[in-house]
């Protein structure tokens, strides 16, 4: 099977100049398929057209009282139909092979793409439109690129077909010829409405989609606090005008039904008519009359495949160009060259010359900083190569040891410095997949998961995934980890990135989701793990500032203070107000009219029998 | 040639798939609502077809009568008949094609629409198991196969079905003897296509699973670019896809092969039914059996067989993924409402659990007897590790759990059976999850109270420290938000939620947990919005951050499904345990 072949070791590299340019390459990278699917296209349909000439000859036979003639035209029509099953099959398989080869090239160039835009993939387009082309563009393109090879198949027989006839009935070879691309037109009048119709019902079925997933996804808001009369509503008014926007596509369509089958139909009955007149003027056989009627009828194959093309080309060069779009994408708006080279980046200090920003070798340096966003983005920038956005002009690089992060090659930069932003994505697939990831493998995936406490995240995969055997290590996590909790995900996320085991780690609030209890001995496991590695955390709480070696406060997006979490506690008011909640309780004090009349412990009493 | 193997694609579905007897019931439900229109598109249809079934008959004549020699005026008439035959089956192809259009899309708005219908009257309980995910598949990705099922695989059927009945019809009609000898090869398609159709339909599910698969893997990919790129999974991530596609590549193959062998035996069917009429109809013919007209209307009526069938056949596949989809929606109505009463009413708003066991499976308590009593408009702080059953309880003291053992009560009336809508008029859950819905801000708003008002609507805004940003959107309450529309930090949602809460006045609410996933440094200012919400209510509060517990009058530490510490923060400072030992640590005090 020719299908062993793919996917392809390299899918090459496309001609992204223009849309049209983008679909030949395709064409050109299958261009034997192509030539094979149209040698069995010509067979196919030229056995289907000479098949009504056995059936003549039968019928002319049968009239005739030839019983060896009819034996004659049935061998004949045998054969026929036997060739034409076997170009039927091996077009059908060819087809389908071009298609998926085209389908499955151009999925291999987008995962190509995506690895390489990485990050800055989405400071160039939506996230959505990479996945978009990769699921109906590929389809539509792989159609086309296809479908090229069954037009010219079906231009080669209707052509053939014309000069037989021609060479035999001039007037009806004429008819042949002209008759079809009228009757190949004819349809186009109405495709454009037709579009247009289905473009508004794809619209609104899009946005009935949108409501339902949404209405779903939000049912637990709902049947938590109310409001399902209200959404049910306005689903069903969008859905009556999804009914509505059918329908009138339909009118369009059940138009176009009808005229598919009358315009050839009077084709049919023009010609058939023709015919008859020729017999009675003895210038034809019977036999001759119902093969001229046969072939006629055999003419809405190639019609089928014409109008096929039409609708094809309309659509493949829509997602022709968004492809090219998407495939044009660079990482940052140029690329320059990199040549700098790191030595030993576990002995280096880090430094930003931003924000003033040190973190030794070896050490753990915890930063606090009073705003999400510039923790964020000084987290981002402390691994270089930041992405930016089309308008945005890169600051002044962080050196490692001295060497510019921003000009060390991409992978270099991101191997030596592992920043572990505030949403790290868990990957589906099993535990232990989630654990294969470039690492120094100084730290297994046990020392790892011991280290963030991973116990009941490891009984609650077990318990998710009844196919794992017991084994969490074979057990799977869902897309984004969707059946943890958030401070089931981060701890799992904080072990990846401890078996990754960089000689720089940039954790940003790294166990924000996880209660107290388990935080103070995440802490303690984070310590061992990364002992003798430098480590930038930055973190708010004060169980995981404790446990720095040295704590800067980030402020004004400048180092405004240094020392250790104890001694910023008392000599900095500004840290002490960053770190603790002292002016602002979670609790308001008791204001409740109906409040308890006793102190608090009195309000409530517990019979638990297992207190201790 | 073997199917490739089946890969597992993470855990099965959690709600219920319908049985067939289900799907059944729902199926004759939707044939009795639409009775009329399904009856005027067959006998449409029918008209349709018989008038296409003049043409093969006037050419059947005109060859008898050419051959027996005729007139002009004979042929004129054949001629004008064959017209006229054409254009009613025109008119009446579009004509049926418009009704079983309209028919089918009502049909597909009522399936839609009962769906939704059910899921937003699912059991929280239910829904807090099962989660969302496996219910958003079935409204969007089933909807849409089956979309494809009733707008062409059902009217192609239908209409293919009539056809085939109409057609033998008319062969019997033109001569018996014909219409056995066309149906000769019938036992070869009937074995092939048993063959195949035993092999097909689970072979292209896996096919299409396959390639939504490489999409998966894709659409990671590209979500999660920051951590592709920084742990440098790019490669992996590009022999992933690979493999994905060679997996879905492997079905398509088998697929291939399965039509490789079938379709050839389909045609030989065909030629089989067109030779044998021609041969020994010839035969026939010869031996004066039968007239020539009815050998030539017989031929063709054999060839018109063809297409029906072929129809029958493509589409039968299709049918069957739409029939598999349909058992996804109408599973839904399977799930079993909680015997509810409506009469239970809560005297006052204490809440109490006694004694309470729960286990999610059977056999593995996660919760081993505890009682707690909550005194209303008092705070208790739950703490303790990940795991130890915080939020079971939680979700057991809102009511969204019963108790397997023991019992949670409000004001003395079981939660367990009071429903839903009683519920949440008391007690409200706030968790993690802040949906901000595609729609209005005002929509977002009301569907915790329906009738609010502009006014009320600003004032609960107002409390939850929200009025400002509000205020800056360019059209206030009308700005469209969730995903589509303005984006909203998540800050925002989460006032936007507590908004909600404002509006909805449930004077108990369990919060689990509810800011820990911002950012702590944004989570403070959302603190502030929180505690003006908290004013005047009991709050069970599942706490991460140890100044929450501090501020509670009651914390309960749980530990592996127990109260395990019980006191004010004082006291169990005091009384120097594993908490006092927390929170000295926290608090640098020791």
């Amino acid at each position: 099977m020719p299908l062993k072949s793919l996917p392809m070791p390299d899918p090459g590299v496309p001609d992204l100049s223009s849309p049209l340019a983008f679909l030949r390459w395709m064409q050109r990278s299958q261009r034997r398929g192509q030539l094979l699917a149209t040698c069995w296209g010509v067979l196919e349909l030229a056995c289907q057209a000479a098949l009504p000439l056995a059936l003549g000859l039968g019928i002319q036979a049968a009239v005739a009282g030839d019983t060896a003639a009819i034996w004659r035209a049935g061998a004949l029509a045998l054969l026929l139909a036997a060739l034409q099953s076997l170009g039927g099959v091996q077009l059908h398989r060819q087809a389908v092979w071009n298609w998926i080869t085209a389908a499955s090239q151009l999925r291999q160039l987008l995962a190509r793409q995506a690895s390489r835009l990485g990050a800055g993939l989405s400071r160039r387009i939506a996230t959505g439109e990479l996945v978009a082309v990769s699921n109906s563009d590929v389809e539509r393109i792989g159609w086309y690129v296809e479908l090229t090879a069954r037009v010219r198949a079906a231009v080669v027989v209707w052509l053939g077909l014309s000069a037989v006839v021609l060479s035999r009935r001039p007037l009806l070879g004429l008819a042949v010829l002209l008759g079809v691309p009228v009757l190949a037109a004819s349809v186009w009048p109405l495709l454009a409405p037709l579009e247009r119709r289905y473009g508004k019902q794809r619209a609104f079925a899009g946005r009935a989609t949108e409501l339902a997933a949404d209405t779903v996804a939000g049912l637990r808001v709902l049947r938590g606090i109310g409001g399902e009369e209200l959404f049910l509503e306005r689903y069903r008014a969008a859905s009556q005008q999804v009914r509505g926007a059918a329908v009138r596509t339909a009118r369009i369509w059940s138009l176009m039904q009808a005229q598919q089958v009358l315009l050839p139909g009077l084709f049919v009955v023009a010609t058939t008519w023709y015919g008859a007149e020729l017999v009675v003027r003895g210038r034809i056989g019977v036999g001759e009359l119902v093969a001229v009627y046969g072939a006629m009828a055999f003419l809405a194959s190639p019609l089928r495949i014409l109008g096929e093309a039409a609708h094809a080309w309309s659509v493949a060069r829509v997602s022709a160009e968004r492809a090219t779009q998407v495939l044009a994408l660079t990482r940052t708006a140029g690329e320059q060259t990199l040549a700098a080279a790191l030595t030993r980046p576990e002995r280096a200090d880090l430094h930003d010359p931003v924000t003033g920003l040190t973190a030794r070798a070896g050490r753990i340096t915890a930063v606090v900083c009073g705003d999400p966003d510039v923790a964020g983005h000084l987290a981002g920038r402390l691994g270089g190569h930041l992405p930016l956005a089309e308008d945005e002009r890169p600051e002044p690089s962080v050196r490692l040891g001295g060497t510019p992060l921003d000009e060390l090659p991409l992978g270099e930069a991101r191997a030596a410095v592992l920043v572990h932003d505030k949403e790290p994505v868990l990957l589906s697939g099993t535990l232990a997949e989630l654990f294969e990831v470039p690492a120094s493998g100084r730290v297994t995936t046990a020392q790892a998961l011991t280290a963030v406490r991973a116990d009941d995240v490891l009984d609650a995969l077990v318990d998710g995934s009844p196919e794992c055997g017991g084994d969490p290590m074979r057990a799977r996590i869902t897309e984004r980890g969707r059946s943890l909790s958030g401070g089931q995900r981060q701890r799992l996320a904080l072990a990846r990135s401890l078996v990754a085991d960089p000689a720089v780690l940039v954790l940003d609030e790294p166990t924000s989701a996880v209660d107290a209890h388990t935080e103070s001995r995440i802490a303690a496991g984070l310590r061992e793990l990364r002992d003798g590695r430098t480590t930038v955390l930055f973190a708010t709480s004060p169980l995981l500032l404790d446990r720095a070696d040295t704590v800067l406060l980030v402020h004004q997006g400048r180092v405004a203070a240094t020392g250790s979490h104890r001694e910023l506690l008392r000599s900095c008011p500004q840290y002490r107000a960053v770190v603790t909640r002292d002016t602002e309780p979670a609790l308001p004090e008791q204001t409740a009219p109906e409040a308890v009349p006793a102190a608090g412990p009195a309000a409530a009493q517990t019979h638990s029998e297992e207190k201790v | 040639m073997k199917p490739p193997v089946v890969r597992q694609h993470g855990p099965a579905a959690m709600l219920p798939v319908a049985s067939p007897a289900t799907v059944r019931s729902y199926l004759r439900l939707l044939a009795r609502r639409h009775r009329s229109g399904f009856a005027a598109v067959i006998g449409l249809h029918a008209v349709a077809t018989v008038a296409g079934l003049v043409g093969p008959w006037v050419l059947g004549s005109l060859v008898q009568e050419l051959s027996t020699g005729t007139t002009e005026g004979r042929i004129l008439a054949g001629i004008g008949w064959y017209l006229l035959a054409l254009l009613v089956q025109s008119a009446f192809i579009g004509w049926s094609r418009l009704r079983g259009s309209v028919l089918g899309e009502e049909v597909l708005a009522d399936l839609r629409e009962d769906f939704l219908v059910r899921s937003v009257a699912l059991p929280p309980g239910v829904l807090e198991r099962a989660g969302t995910g496996d219910l958003v598949s079935r409204g969007t990705t089933d909807i849409d196969r089956l979309a494809k099922s009733v707008r062409e695989a059902v009217p192609e059927l239908a209409v293919a079905l009539v056809s085939v009945a109409l057609v033998l019809g008319a062969l019997l009609l033109t001569s018996p003897l014909l219409a056995v000898t066309a149906v000769i090869g019938m036992p070869l398609l009937l074995a092939t296509s048993r063959w195949y159709f035993r092999r097909a339909p689970q072979s292209y599910r896996s096919e299409s699973a396959g390639y939504a698969a490489v999409n998966t893997v894709l659409a990671e990919t590209v979500d999660a670019g920051r951590t592709v790129e920084a742990l440098r999974l790019g490669e992996e991530r590009i022999r992933l896809t690979d493999r994905r596609i060679g997996e879905w590549l492997a079905w398509e193959r088998y697929t291939l092969w399965l039509r490789t062998v079938w379709f050839p035996s389909v045609d030989a069917t065909y030629a089989l039914a067109v030779l044998a009429t021609l041969t020994l109809g010839g035969v026939y013919a010869v031996h004066g059996w039968i007239g020539i007209g009815q050998l030539t209307a017989g031929v063709l009526y054999a060839q018109a067989l063809t297409n029906p069938v072929d129809l029958i056949l493509r589409w039968y596949d299709e049918l069957q993924v739409g029939q598999a989809s349909l058992a996804r929606l109408v599973g839904v109505r399977e799930v079993a409402d909680p015997e509810t009463d409506e009469h239970v009413q809560p005297a006052g708003h204490q809440v109490s659990a006694a004694e309470v066991r729960f286990g999610y499976r059977e056999g593995a308590d996660v919760l081993h007897g505890i009682s707690l009593e909550v005194a209303p408009g008092s705070r208790v702080a739950l703490v303790g590790p990940s795991g130890a059953g915080k939020s079971t309880l939680g979700r057991l003291l809102a009511g969204i759990y019963a108790p397997g053992r023991g019992s949670v009560t409000l004001g003395g009336a079981p939660l367990a059976r009071m429903p839903a809508e009683r519920i949440r008029a008391e007690v409200a859950l706030v968790n993690q999850e802040h949906h901000v819905f595609v729609g209005t801000l005002r929509d977002n708003l009301r569907l915790a109270r329906a009738e609010a008002d502009d006014v009320e609507l600003h004032a609960a805004l107002a409390a939850v420290d929200a009025q400002g940003w509000v205020a800056a959107l360019p059209e206030g309450l009308d700005t469209e938000v969730g995903s589509g529309g303005t984006g909203l930090t998540p800050p925002q949602a989460q006032q936007l939620a507590l908004a909600r809460l404002v509006l909805a006045d449930p004077h108990t609410l369990v919060l689990d947990e509810a800011t820990s996933l911002l950012d702590p440094r944004a989570a403070r200012h959302l603190e502030r919005s929180l505690s003006r919400v908290l004013e005047g209510r009991t709050v069970i509060a599942i706490a991460h951050r140890l100044h929450t517990a501090h501020d509670a009058d009651v914390i309960a530490v749980v530990e592996q499904g127990r109260i395990s510490e019980y006191g004010s923060h004082p006291e169990l400072v005091a009384a120097g345990g594993p908490y006092a030992a927390l929170w000295r640590s926290w608090r640098d005090e020791g």
